[in-house]
């Protein structure tokens, strides 16, 4: 016979209680990422990173993304003129495709999908290796040779991904900057010398830099989260399962919200 | 010599050593026996620091591992060589960079004098050839056998074996047993061993400990073990189906 559980919580208190939870939750992961982001820093001072590990990781993190990142790039740079493209001509606005698709590509939609897509990609499976290694001891393998796992494993992934994203986004930029450019030729007849006209002429390097410093943030963003949730795994490959799917939307969640304060600061 | 003086543990709530107190002598082979979730691996992880006990001190070659971090333990745990119950080999390393992998980290040794230890190590446990493996596509035995390579190639002076002959055939059981036993004769070392298959690892062991739901029963040498008058020893040393246990 199944046996029921009942909850000792009064009917009126269940959801001050749940939403209690779900704070202290989030408030101890926040804790932890602040927790291993300080250990990292303190690895850094003076720096002790395995070289061997860092090229490893930069080549499987970053040479590695450029096909998808670059696909990704160039079908949003030509989607954004596809969507321009009846706005443009009803006001005969052409002269200005260019000015209006990289302020668009540079500001916001590249270094937030190239993100979103290396987080998916490159983040999850650093938390589904972190996590593995930590449910089958390879993690105290390490530290029983008294190999520091956060130099040795942590501090390259985290570079990496740093690094990796922020050259991702360069590439990123310049291939959804030629999906526009051959997208404004073959649905508006704007011609590479009228796009680039406006291009460089209304857009300033502030726009590029600030392209760059939120890569950056992002980069930063997807390293500390899908390393602590790989670090943080309980409960066998089922929580690897968890803890995968945790990190890709914690990582999200934080894009989203660095992307908003970074606007509105930087703006 | 490894001492632990009163070591108990709580993890997750729940009491998992209780006032252990466990002498294990320099040089032979001590066998740690007991039934499945008695705390066996869990003192393996205090011997080595990766768990720190609640109450009591855990001394190894003299040094006491109380109150020492990462850092300070470092020292320590280059004494110690250990087989993880699940071997723990780094998947992303080849079987060469396995075994490799301690004696370029703690050592300096030259390429040269790592090829040869990699090489003599994995003649000795029968895998010559599977440098270029990686763990992924070992059987478990395989895998067995290249973390004792890995466990012993740095040559600690005690070495720590979790399960070395879980999921092994009797015939290569014993041969992982008679491995043990004449790496400790040539190496001299310490070899603690964890293991279910009590009769086979009674064959190669001095001495004996058993645990029970996180206490120790009996410590002592192989032969009294084989005739204690303590109920729960008795039965589990000569596995018989009527007892405590």
């Amino acid at each position: 016979m199944s046996e029921t559980v009942r909850s000792e919580t009064p009917f009126g208190l269940i959801v001050p209680e749940r939403m209690g939870k779900a704070v202290l939750g989030i408030a101890e992961q926040v804790g932890g990422m602040g927790v291993l982001t300080g250990q990292l820093v303190a690895r850094m001072l003076p720096p002790r990173i395995d070289r061997f590990e860092l090229i490893r990781n930069m080549h499987k993190m970053g040479v590695r993304s450029v096909g998808i990142v670059s696909s990704t790039a160039l079908f949003t740079g030509g989607t954004i003129i596809i969507q321009a493209a009846p706005l443009v001509v009803r006001f005969g606005a052409t002269a200005i495709i260019g000015w209006a698709a990289g302020f668009a590509m540079l500001r916001e939609v590249a270094p937030l999908l190239i993100a979103l897509m290396f987080s998916g990609r490159v983040g999850a499976n650093n938390t589904a290796e972190l996590g593995t290694m930590v449910v089958t001891d390879q993690l105290d393998a390490l530290r029983a040779l008294a190999i520091d796992p956060i130099s040795y494993l942590i501090l390259p992934r985290v570079i990496s991904m740093i690094v990796m994203l922020f050259a991702l986004n360069v590439i990123g930029d310049l291939v959804a900057l030629t999906g526009a450019v051959i997208g404004a030729n073959a649905l508006l007849d704007v011609d590479f010398a009228l796009f680039m006209d406006s291009f460089l002429t209304m857009l300033e390097a502030w726009d590029f830099v600030l392209s760059m410093i939120k890569s950056l943030a992002f980069g930063v963003m997807i390293a500390i989260t899908s390393c602590y949730f790989g670090l943080t795994v309980t409960g066998g490959a089922p929580g690897v399962g968890r803890a995968v799917n945790s990190s890709v939307v914690a990582a999200a969640i934080g894009i989203f919200v660095m992307d908003y304060f970074s606007t509105f600061v930087l703006k | 010599m490894i001492l632990l003086r009163n070591v108990s543990l709580r993890l997750k709530g729940a009491q998992v050593l209780r006032n252990i107190n466990l002498e294990i002598p320099p040089g032979g082979v001590f066998a740690l026996i007991g039934p499945g979730a008695s705390g066996k691996s869990l003192l393996f992880k205090v011997i080595t620091g990766l768990l720190r006990p609640d109450e009591g001190d855990v001394h190894v070659d003299g040094d006491c591992l109380t109150g020492l971090g990462d850092i300070e333990l470092g020292p320590i745990r280059r004494k110690i060589g250990m087989l993880f119950q699940n071997y723990a080999l780094f998947d992303h390393m080849s079987v060469y960079e396995n075994i490799a992998f301690p004696l370029r980290r703690l050592f300096n040794y030259s390429e040269e004098q790592i090829a040869q230890i990699v090489a003599e190590r994995l003649h000795r446990v029968s895998l010559p050839g599977f440098q270029d493996r990686f763990p992924p596509g070992l059987s478990g035995g395989q895998k067995k056998r290249v973390g004792i390579a890995r466990a012993t190639a740095q040559r600690a002076p005690i070495i720590l074996y979790d399960e070395p002959t879980a999921g092994l055939d009797p015939v290569n059981s014993q041969k992982i047993y008679d491995l043990i036993r004449d790496e400790q004769r040539a190496q001299g070392t310490t070899a603690v061993v964890i293991s279910s298959d009590v009769a086979g690892l009674l064959t190669v062991a001095d001495r004996v400990a058993m645990m029970h739901r996180g206490e120790l029963l009996f410590a002592g040498t192989t032969a009294h073990a084989q005739r204690s008058g303590h109920a729960a020893v008795n039965q589990f040393v000569h596995g018989l189906t009527e007892g405590p246990l």
